[in-house]
């Protein structure tokens, strides 16, 4: 276990290594001086200021010396300063990272939680009307695009039947979880929708051969109550796969926020992406991808592990 | 299938014989008409480029013409015989734009499944068959382009990138696709180069190259083009995720994205230009993803009878 966990490390410096210089090169090989990518276009004559910038990021040394820097300064958590709002990356961050995390995660326990009873039942009844319908929903919810389905949404829970916010958030420690949770659900269900499908299939197809064991007949032969039999004999041994998917599917619902958050207008880490975007702010775009892409590694790495200390076969070895 | 043919040639020899119908009529209903849509859209797509080539001069409405500017349509108009769609926000004909916006969604992937089975297939089979240094250095890289979320590095490619004409953004789509096609290329390489008809053919002394080409190159495509079915839809839905944050192909050229961005303006009036390219958009994927996942079961079920 020492062994596997100290290989996994030394990957994940590797791959958040690389990650870095991918990010760093991004914006080093643009063409032209860095400068006037830095700026907006308004401040372009202003010379004083691109004269100021230059000597502050002492953009004359090499591009490696530059990129030891920056990498250094991010690993003390400074990702640089917008050269357009003035604010600080990390600050920026640290705003907004709470929103996506919780959309991020909500929508990971509606995919899970809907998932395995569809599933599971599914799968009991293979080929049945229950299962037919439901490989329906799945084809379909896993093929409309989230954005598509963010809008349908707001047409109908906000406009047709003005039950939700189409916009806005209420942060938990202002306004409780009540308010907070009429605010996060639309987005987080239309983020759902294709993990939720994800999953369904993946819950299904894994228990429809658990159900052809032995232990499963011997258990029905004892006369158990079949509900008793899904959910206690025969999910458990698919629920190692399950968390592994709903760990993976968190990381990357971390990156897949940003067009929701964009709809729904929610203070988020994707929408100052996006602003950024819009604004050709580029410390900002390269502080906000290092920090994505960082956490999707970890949230990865941490997975992996996790599913080394559930799986004891794994962990005897 | 006999020994002899194992060696020699593809085992695809033997499908070939059947033609390329007999596949459609074993499709269920729902594939059938997956297919059929997919080759409605695509046909439709190529019909706008005719139609743009002869300037105008088939049958269909102009996708940039303004009915309230010059006569002929109002804006956001139910369907009617001129415009069977609708009009837009702008009075431009939903149909005309609906079918001209196909071309950018069908192009994108159309160079990401070319690049990914071109590219990434060879690449994969390559260092697949060759293992070795070049393997640990090319899964390396590709690595890493995987290590970032998806839709990330892509919004940071295109911010950074100004130019969004729609040959940039295929070849960004394109190059970013390739390192999943090398992934999977190489674990089928790994499985087809361990089987005997490799083996046989290597104790033989047949040239690696000979090898690479004409045993594990066709014993990989299935699987690869299983999956570039289901990979075009994700593209598919990735651009019109671009596209409607304005970061694609640039208006006016219509595409589903933009289409669906502008008419979220007036969602409370009408949902109609919203709900068309919504449509669309999940049609087409809901096709390619039908299509796929009943590919990859023949392919699953044609490699475990090999």
């Amino acid at each position: 276990m020492g062994k596997i966990l100290a290989a996994r490390l030394a990957r994940l410096v590797a791959t958040l290594f690389a990650v870095s210089l991918l990010t760093f090169l991004l914006v080093e090989q643009l063409p032209g001086d860095p400068v006037t990518a830095l700026l907006p276009p308004e401040a372009l004559h202003d010379l004083e200021t691109m004269e100021r910038i230059r000597t502050e990021l002492r953009l004359d040394d090499p591009a490696l010396v530059r990129y030891g820097r920056w990498v250094t300064d991010a690993l003390q958590g400074d990702l640089g300063k917008s050269y357009i709002t003035d604010q600080r990356v990390a600050d920026a961050i640290r705003d907004r990272i709470p929103v996506t995390m919780e959309l991020a995660l909500l929508a990971t326990v509606i995919a899970a939680v809907l998932a395995i009873p569809i599933g599971a039942f599914s799968a009991y009844r293979e080929g049945g009307r229950f299962d037919r319908v439901m490989s329906g929903f799945t084809t379909a919810s896993l093929s409309i695009p989230a954005f598509v389905a963010a809008i349908f949404f707001i047409w109908l829970f906000t406009l047709k039947f003005n039950w939700l916010p189409s916009t806005g958030w209420n942060r938990i420690t202002d306004k409780g979880l009540l308010a907070n949770l009429k605010t996060a659900i639309l987005p987080a269900s239309a983020l759902a929708l294709a993990p939720l499908a994800i999953n369904a299939r993946l819950i299904r197809a894994d228990m429809i051969g658990t159900l052809k064991e032995d232990y499963i007949l011997s258990a029905r032969a004892k006369g158990l109550r079949s509900r008793y039999i899904l959910m206690r004999h025969a999910l458990r041994p698919s629920s190692l796969t399950a968390i592994t998917i709903f760990g993976l599917q968190f990381g990357a619902l971390i990156g897949g926020t940003v067009v929701i958050e964009t709809i729904f207008a929610l203070p988020g880490l994707g929408t100052r992406l996006i602003s950024g975007i819009y604004q050709r702010d580029v410390t900002m775009i390269q502080g906000i991808t290092l920090f994505v892409a960082t956490v999707y590694v970890v949230v990865n790495l941490l997975v992996d592990l996790l599913y080394l200390l559930l799986d004891p076969r794994i962990r005897r070895q | 299938m006999s020994e002899s043919k194992d060696i020699t040639g593809s085992p695809d020899a033997k499908s070939k014989g059947n033609g390329r119908l007999s596949a459609v009529k074993e499709m269920p209903f729902f594939v059938k008409c997956a297919l059929f849509w997919l080759v409605f859209i695509v046909s439709a797509a190529i019909y706008t480029r005719l139609d743009r080539l002869f300037g105008q001069a088939l049958p269909l409405q102009d996708p940039f013409y303004q009915g309230f500017l010059f006569g002929g349509a109002s804006p956001v108009e139910g369907p009617s015989l001129d415009h069977l769609l609708g009009t837009d926000i702008l009075s431009r004909d939903n149909l005309s734009r609906l079918l001209h916006g196909a071309w950018v969604s069908l192009a994108v992937a159309i160079t990401v499944v070319s690049f990914g089975i071109v590219f990434g297939g060879l690449l994969g089979a390559f260092v697949g068959y060759a293992r070795g240094r070049w393997e640990t250095l090319v899964m390396g890289i590709m690595d890493v382009v995987l290590a970032f979320p998806p839709l990330v590095l892509l919004l940071a490619l295109v911010a950074i990138y100004k130019v969004r004409s729609l040959p940039v953004i295929a070849l960004v789509f394109g190059v970013l696709g390739i390192p999943t096609y090398v992934r999977i290329a190489r674990a089928n390489t790994l499985g087809v180069a361990s089987r005997e008809f490799v083996q046989a053919a290597e104790a033989i002394g047949t040239k690696r190259i000979w090898i690479l080409f004409r045993e594990i190159v066709p014993n990989i495509l299935p699987s690869l083009f299983a999956y570039a079915l289901i990979n075009a839809g994700f593209v598919i839905v990735i651009e019109g995720t671009l596209s409607y944050l304005g970061l694609s192909v640039q208006i006016p050229e219509p595409t589903w994205g933009n289409m669906i961005n502008e008419g979220r303006r007036d969602i409370r009036r009408t949902i109609l230009p919203i709900f068309w390219p919504g449509l669309f958009l999940t049609l087409t994927v809901v096709s390619l993803n039908m299509l796929g996942d009943w590919f990859q079961q023949r392919v699953a079920i044609r490699s475990s009878a090999l």
